[in-house]
């Protein structure tokens, strides 16, 4: 086991995973912006390190930064968290040859699975259904000539992209050649990359994705399945497992043969390999990532498994200890991701100064998050807040203890999305388990705001 | 989020009543016009530091984290814009500085303490100060004071005013995080103020977007 492990992220997921540290006897050390000197992750910690000004670029994303800061504060492994440089594999090599352990996938295996259309190809031929879709876009003549392969509707999406970042909706050739360019110099702006694909669009579909987890020595188990299908422009709002849309035979199914296909291309550490279900239960793969994701809390609340601190483990070359025999999925649990945006004025994201903040208890509640009352949110990273997650026997349950713990969580002084996350639940569509990618895009956020309201 | 503004006069020498007034002008000038386009200019860059010159005058905002020492400074200043608020007639709220929003003025020679500034860490690393770095050298605002060794790459520790060297807050060879302080740079003392001369470096307030 490692000795000390360099954070190497902020906002919620710094604190998580100094708890795994903790829990695992395992020192730590945050690694903090100029800008996060006040947030809750350096201020619990024994031990903690300012790496760099507010301007990620600067910080949270520069190699040299992060990994000087591992080497004069004597830890032997960083870990990165999700989003900055936790699926780089040029970061992980460089890790690995000053002499650090990489928490997560080793360089090759993130090399390997570095771009989405080499891993669509490469897992297809494991026995995974891919969307249809299109090889890397030469020009706009080469898009418009697979657009009519392939038949619209369909997605510009970048290669490089993430998190439903960049994507175009296109549904005629017209739209497609005014957005062609737009998306190019978008791409390359945002990923450093412009190149782009087509994959053609489900009109009606959910996002299922499957938890996975593979040691050094091939031992792999799955975690089953998380439902992300409530979001807004891509972005998952509520996460829910089991997800209501699949039978138990369906998602033990699904799960299987995700966990075959991907330890069979040699995938290694903690992954999750991301679905779209169709409205006849087919699911195409569509994507892996190759980190810790935000959701994974409601995945511990039904299986028990810390997985921070399992994928620490794997880490640092210990088996798993436990085969797919000994995992059983019990109950529901539901995340809500509690974000400073307003739901009254196009989601913008809001940032201010706590006041007070009081966080739900009772059965089966959780909330991972980086504030504290006072603590002022800083307006340069994404505008999650914190996740409250919640657990019960079964479903319905579950949505009347989320229901309670949302009136009882305080935030005050910045606007949030706690109300927008109550009309959801109460929303009839959210409570018969039909709720489709595209619902909040579609309908608007506004009526659920409105029905919250009443 | 605070905005930290220095505005200092680069023509110093005079002490007339006339260009005092001007002097008045110039910063009104700089609070009204300047400011507002800088602090967007800022806050939109990323940067952490801007610095413009116009004539014999440079602004220069920094974005520093909210701490400790920028809240002693906010109520620093507060004290200085209550004492001093005939000079800044006619302003914009918007460029006064409140304490309760953190918005913090660095103001030179406004203070009854001893003007103490140090130069700090550029990056995360291992800091050796230059060999013949000694208390009480003079050093000009840019030189390199000492470096800080990044994965075997150094990078320069440079003073951030004119001054003389005072004492060491960190040893070489000591492990440094950014923006640690890393050797007190004292201020020449003021030369002594006559009646009108307290209007330079006066405070003009700042603001800040968070």
């Amino acid at each position: 086991m490692f000795n000390k492990v360099l954070i190497a992220n902020r906002g919620e997921i710094a604190v998580r995973i100094l708890r795994a540290c903790r829990a695992l006897g395992v020192g730590a050390v945050v690694a903090y912006s100029e800008a996060d000197r006040e947030s809750l992750a350096p201020q619990l910690a024994d031990e903690a390190i300012c790496i760099g000004p507010a301007d990620a670029r600067h910080s949270y994303l520069s190699a040299p930064a992060v990994i000087s800061a591992a080497i004069v504060t004597g830890c032997d492994a960083i870990h990165p968290g999700y989003g900055f440089l936790s699926e780089d594999a040029t970061f992980a090599d460089v890790v690995r040859a000053h002499d650090l352990e990489f928490i997560g996938p080793s360089a090759e295996v993130l090399e390997r699975f570095a771009s989405k259309e080499a891993t669509r190809r490469l897992l297809a031929a494991h026995g995974l259904q891919t969307i249809p879709g299109s090889t890397m876009l030469r020009d706009e003549a080469h898009a418009l000539e697979e657009a009519e392969r392939i038949g619209y509707p369909l997605l510009i999406k970048p290669s490089g992209g993430g998190g439903g970042k960049g994507m175009r909706l296109v549904r005629n050739a017209r739209e497609l050649e005014s957005t062609f360019k737009v998306s190019r110099s978008e791409a390359k702006a945002a990923f450093g990359d412009d190149s782009l694909y087509l994959e053609k669009f489900l009109e009606e579909n959910r996002h299922i994705e499957i938890q996975v987890a593979v040691d050094r020595f091939g031992n792999a188990v799955h975690m089953f399945e998380r439902d992300c299908s409530v979001q807004r422009r891509h972005q998952k709002i509520i996460e829910e497992t089991p997800s209501p849309a699949l039978s138990e035979d369906a998602r033990r199914e699904l799960a299987e043969r995700a966990l075959k296909a991907v330890s069979a291309a040699g995938y290694e550490n903690l992954g999750t390999l991301e679905f779209l279900v169709d409205s006849k239960g087919d699911a195409y793969f569509i994507e892996i990532n190759c980190r810790v994701q935000v959701e994974h809390a409601i995945t511990e609340m039904v299986t028990g498994i810390d997985m921070v601190a399992l994928q620490i483990r794997i880490a640092a070359g210990e088996p798993l200890g436990f085969t797919q025999a000994d995992i059983a999925s019990s109950g529901h649990a539901i995340e809500f991701r509690i974000l400073a945006e307003d739901p009254a004025k196009d989601f913008r994201p809001q940032s201010g100064q706590v006041g007070a903040y009081l966080t739900p208890g009772g059965p089966g509640v959780r909330m991972d998050s980086h504030l504290y009352p006072g603590y002022e949110i800083p307006s340069y990273y994404d505008s999650l807040l914190g996740k409250l997650c919640v657990w019960a026997p079964n479903r319905a349950e579950a949505i009347a203890r989320g229901d309670a713990a949302l009136r009882e969580l305080l935030v005050d002084g910045v606007t949030t999305n706690i109300e927008l996350h109550r009309a959801i639940l109460a929303n009839q569509v959210f409570i018969d388990g039909k709720v489709t990618t595209s619902l909040l895009d579609r309908v608007g956020s506004a009526p659920f705001v409105a029905a919250g309201n009443r | 989020m605070a905005a930290r503004t220095q505005i200092g006069n680069q023509s110093s020498e005079s002490e007339e009543a006339l260009q005092a007034q001007r002097d008045h002008d110039a910063i009104a000038g700089l609070a009204d016009d300047l400011l507002p386009a800088l602090i967007a200019k800022l806050a939109a860059s990323g940067l952490g530091e801007i610095e413009v010159r116009q004539g014999g005058w440079k602004a220069r905002l920094r974005m520093p984290a909210p701490s400790d020492e920028s809240r002693r400074n906010a109520a620093k200043a507060a004290k200085a814009a209550d004492s001093h608020g005939h000079a800044a007639p006619g302003r914009g709220s918007a460029v006064h500085a409140r304490p309760e929003d953190r918005h913090a003025v660095d103001v030179e020679d406004v203070s009854d303490e001893p003007a103490l500034v140090a130069a700090k860490s550029p990056a995360v690393g291992i800091y050796n100060p230059r060999k013949d770095l000694a208390v009480g050298m003079r050093v000009r605002s840019g030189d390199r004071i000492g470096q800080v060794n990044v994965l075997g790459v150094n990078q320069d520790v440079v003073s951030p005013v004119d001054g003389v060297i005072g004492s060491s807050l960190a040893e070489a060879g000591e492990a440094v995080e950014y923006g640690q302080e890393l050797v007190r740079i004292e201020l020449p003392e003021p030369e002594p103020p006559t009646s009108e001369a307290s209007v330079h470096g006066a405070p003009v307030g700042a603001a800040g977007q968070s």
